[in-house]
């Protein structure tokens, strides 16, 4: 304690110095003039007295210094001092300051901000009071259920509260005489309440409303201009009005995880609306309590509502909503492997900019060991000089964090305004991690005190009348620590570089690859209708919709045909494995297949070519005989060398059902351009229940540009309260291209950063090491060396190293890249000859510059100055 | 200073300062002069050193600076001893005793 309170004393001392020293001085004046006035009695002439009053007092100011040594924090006095110094050795030499700062603030930056974006995608914690002691619920392993178990869940009081979301929604909102379409999660009316979820205006959805909404901060500042009067307002969703009740801060995040962010939260309403199960645990309870409860709960639901081929206590989980636990949830293996790697790239980059920064230190140290030994004949202890390249390398890293963090704070706040082409609202919130800002300091830190004290070390232990005499000099045969740095940053760069250019060269052929469709002269019409109106059991109004804007879009001049799709390839797949029965082969297949549900000139319009059959026509319909088109894989798959066409295939889904197959297209690509060729069927649009989300293709005889506005203008006449998007078919690609184009830009990235650095370290290595040896140069010209001879003996280093961290780096690469596949198009080796040669055509040029710049230089030199350089 | 007068044996000048301002506070001169006057002009406190050792001794929380009003009527810095001080004082002038008794007893039968 009485530590603490010394060292408290001590910081206000330093606060309030400078008034602490005037005082002080007074105290000492008062003394002497006191001490003066008692000799003036003892009978001394007064001037005399005090000039003998100040003569016993001594040297003032070292009683000053003396006290004030006495409240001094001695090592955070000789910090101080050390730093300044290592500022002013920065200014006197920038150049050195600035690439090592630079380098610092690329790893430093480049390795933050992936890192949080990783964090908020994937670990991040939800908004919500102790989100330790919420859990999700998998009630027979489904990540939804329907309200209906949701409320029996509820009501069983097994938990303090218990809360119900689905993300997956949209709703048409009108604004004046315009629509749009919104994300929409709905939530049980006890959401926001069992999550205690704080709000930037107002609150959350209070327990039995039914018209009330919560708005994200992204719609409140991009669709309501950030009105702080907005509480109260109405908005018109679906035909319905909500009342406005609050906007989320900017920092929320929701409970889902993975960055979504619906525009608006409504309450759901509807019991078969489905909804995933959060839930707030009593104090004591644990996961596995949980879980024993939600058996016995989930039980008593199988016997009251029974459910054909479905129990709800199989695979019942609880899970974790924070951290690591979002990852035991259902995730994409491919996000999950492609962060992995991205981490592996960004600790690669931090090593890069650790090891450059480390050869700029061993590099300067032992070009300053002449400094140091002077500077140890005048006095200077070895353990201050240690305590000074210390503070150097403290000061590095401090200023490279800062820029770093600088970097950082950009880069997110670019992030913060780019929208992803996603069909699922993302939105990532992306704080400073200061975690991590501290652990890429203690990193950069760990290394650069290390180099620090290495070179500090051997700089000291020399002996200081032959330092004095003479410089270290570098002689041919230099596999020291620095070289084996640089041949590590090769080989490290290398790995990035290639798997950067794989990725780029995935993108390109991806983006040039065709999806089996035309995207070229087509457009894709969303029409989303506001579900209340059409409620009519065999949808006839829904209908009537479809078949005037079919009618109305196909008249339009330019157009070549029109045709409407229950879900646009690329964008939206449906999966369904079953086991598949035919007319030739006795025994079912199980196989998993595409669906679609297309309407007549579908092929046509989309441009796949329908290779045997016939296309779907305006006869196929509900109470016409059902049909299929199937594509070629599946024929090839389910009939071999057979002609589908005549024949009927039946599944579990489609009962007692059989379908005849009219028709066989060409396979396409259905949900991404990577994927590998996938079976599947095409339905009668008109055939089946539709939803009220109207995909509307239109084929354009020219270039689709132009064409947006009269195709909405049309739509929008149908339904004034319908939310309509036009777009060209060529943009919405961006689904399918995300992963190789997050690829390509990351990687790409990464690896140009990556060269960047290892540029930098080796020019600054061989750069350093052959000036060095000017000397030796000037002595070989002297005795009758050509240019020629001098160049090879210096090629001959700098290309060892180069050739040994090439090797190391292209093996590695090698090993390295192979994991990669999983997010490449089939069929791409990940050996690239091409990048391969471009990565090491890049390096050598580098190191050929960098080996010859200084060369030159020193060979130009006259060999006497030479032989006298130092 | 006298040039014959002994020097103080280390460590003591806490102990003599907080004997000092045992009897109440005081300011820096007025210490000096004290100790000078109870030892009979033997012990002279350098001034060089009695401001560092007051200095330390409000750090370590045996002593407490005031302002007040010297006999000059000029206002200057009063030392005064804390609790803490009394308790050093106390533990330091036992320690003394013994030291200088036990330094006796080795003076007169060795």
């Amino acid at each position: 304690m009485s530590f603490l309170r010394e060292l408290l004393l001590r910081f206000r001392w330093l606060l309030g110095r400078s008034r602490f020293n005037s005082e002080l001085a007074d105290e000492i004046q008062f003394h002497i003039e006191s001490r003066a006035a008692e000799l003036e009695q003892a009978g001394i002439p007064s001037g005399e007295a005090l000039s003998k009053a100040r003569r016993e007092f001594g040297s003032r100011r070292r009683a000053a210094e003396d006290t004030s040594s006495a409240w001094q924090i001695q090592w955070l006095e000789d910090l101080f001092s050390d730093l300044r110094y290592a500022a002013r050795a920065f200014r006197r030499n920038p150049g050195f300051a600035a690439t090592a700062i630079f380098c610092l603030a690329l790893g430093i930056g480049a390795n933050i901000t992936i890192f949080n974006v990783t964090t908020s995608f994937l670990f991040s914690e939800p908004s919500a009071r102790d989100s330790a002691s919420v859990i999700a619920i998998w009630e027979g392993g489904n990540s939804g259920s329907s309200l209906t178990d949701y409320k029996f869940l509820r009501d069983s009081h097994v938990f303090d509260s218990t809360a119900g979301i689905n993300v997956e929604r949209e709703v048409n909102w009108r604004a004046g005489d315009q629509t749009s379409r919104l994300y929409a999660g709905v939530v049980t009316d006890d959401f926001f309440t069992t999550l205690d979820v704080p709000f930037l205006l107002g609150r959350g959805i209070a327990p039995r409303e039914t018209d009330t909404a919560v708005l994200s901060y992204g719609a409140w500042r991009g669709k309501f201009n950030g009105d702080l009067a907005i509480l109260g307002r109405k908005l018109v969703l679906d035909g319905r009005i909500f009342t406005i009740a609050g906007v989320l801060p900017a920092n929320h995040r929701s409970i889902v995880g993975f960055a979504i962010s619906p525009d608006v939260y409504l309450p759901v309403t509807r019991d078969e609306d489905v909804v995933q199960f959060y839930a707030r645990m009593p104090k004591g309870m644990t996961m596995p309590m949980a879980r024993a409860q939600l058996l016995s709960v989930f039980g008593q639901l199988d016997r009251i509502h029974p459910k054909e081929g479905w129990k709800r206590t199989n695979q019942v989980r609880v899970t974790g909503v924070t951290g690591f636990d979002v990852l035991n949830q259902e995730i994409p293996g491919g996000v999950a492997a492609f962060f992995a790697m991205l981490m592996i790239v960004v600790g690669l980059v931090l090593l890069i900019a650790c090891t450059n920064v480390a050869g700029l230190l061993l590099a300067r140290a032992s070009s300053r060991s002449h400094e140091l030994a002077i500077r140890l004949s005048l006095g200077a202890t070895r353990r201050r000089i240690i305590r000074h390249l210390l503070a150097e390398s403290l000061l590095l890293c401090a200023l490279g964090s800062v820029a770093g963090l600088v970097i950082d704070i950009a880069c997110a706040m670019i992030i913060d305004k780019v929208t992803f082409p996603l069909p699922i609202p993302i939105h990532p919130v992306i704080s400073p991690d200061w975690r991590l800002l501290w652990y890429s300091f203690g990193a950069v830190l760990v290394s650069a005190l290390f180099c620090g004290l290495l070179s500090a070390a051997k700089s000291v232990r020399r002996d200081v009348n032959q330092a004095l005499k003479q410089e270290e000099r570098q002689t041919g045969h230099a596999w020291d620590l620095r070289s084996v740095l640089v041949a590590g940053q090769l080989a490290a760069s290398i790995v990035l570089l290639t798997a950067g250019l794989l990725f780029v060269h995935n993108l390109l052929r991806a983006a040039s690859s065709d999806p089996g469709f035309d995207v070229h002269h087509t457009i894709w019409a969303y029409m989303r209708l506001v579900p209340e109106r059409y409620t009519d059991a065999d949808q006839n109004k829904q209908l009537a919709v479809v078949h005037s804007a079919l009618e109305q879009l196909r008249v339009l001049p330019g157009v070549d045909s029109v045709a409407i799709t229950r879900r646009v390839p690329l964008n939206d797949n449906c999966v369904i494995g079953t086991a598949l029965r035919t007319d030739v082969s006795a025994t079912p297949l199980q196989v998993s297949y595409e669906c679609n549900d297309v309407g007549p000139d579908y092929f046509h319009t989309i441009g796949t070519p329908i290779l045997r059959g016939r296309e779907f026509s305006v006869a196929d319909r509900k109470s016409s005989q059902p049909v299929v088109i199937v594509n070629e894989t599946l024929a090839r798959t389910v009939f071999g060398k057979v002609d589908p066409v005549g024949h009927t295939i039946k599944s579990d889904l489609t009962g007692a059902e059989t379908q005849l197959i009219v028709g066989v297209a060409k396979d396409s690509k259905y949900f991404t351009l990577g994927e590998r060729q996938r079976l599947a069927v095409y339905q009668p649009y008109f055939a089946y229940r539709q939803p009220v989300n109207l995909h509307f293709l239109i084929r354009t005889s020219s270039s689709p540009a132009g064409y947006a506005k009269p195709i909405s203008d049309i739509l929008g006449r149908l339904d004034p309260t319908a939310a309509i998007e036009t777009k060209p078919m060529s943009q919405a690609l961006g689904l399918a291209l995300l992963p190789s184009q997050a690829g390509a830009v990351m990687l790409g990235a990464m690896g140009i950063l990556g060269l960047l650095l290892a540029a930098i370290g080796l020019y600054g290595v061989l750069l350093y090491s052959i000036s060095r040896r000017t000397r030796e140069i000037g002595l070989r010209v002297a005795l009758g060396a050509t240019p020629f001879d001098v160049l090879r003996i210096i090629g001959r280093q700098s290309l060892a190293l180069v050739a040994s961290g090439m090797v190391v780096g292209l093996t590695l690469a090698f090993f390295a890249t192979k994991p990669l596949t999983l997010f490449l198009i089939p069929g791409l080796s990940t050996f690239d000859p091409g990048a391969v040669l471009a990565v090491m055509g890049l390096l050598g040029a580098v190191a050929v510059l960098a080996t010859l710049v200084p060369a030159i230089r020193a060979l130009r030199i006259d060999p006497m100055t030479a032989l006298r350089y130092e | 200073m006298p040039e014959d007068s002994p020097r103080f044996l280390p460590g003591t000048l806490y102990m003599l300062i907080l004997r000092t301002l045992s009897a109440g506070p005081l300011h820096g001169y007025a210490i000096t002069r004290r100790i000078k006057q109870c030892s009979a002009d033997v012990l002279d406190v350098e001034e060089g050193s009695l401001y560092p050792a007051l200095n330390r001794m409000l750090l370590k929380g045996w002593l407490r600076a005031e302002w007040g009003t010297s006999e000059t009527n000029r206002k200057v810095r009063f030392y005064k001893l804390t609790k803490e001080g009394q308790n050093q004082l106390a533990s330091e002038a036992n320690d003394f005793d013994k030291l200088v008794k036990a330094i006796q007893l080795v003076m007169r039968t060795a």
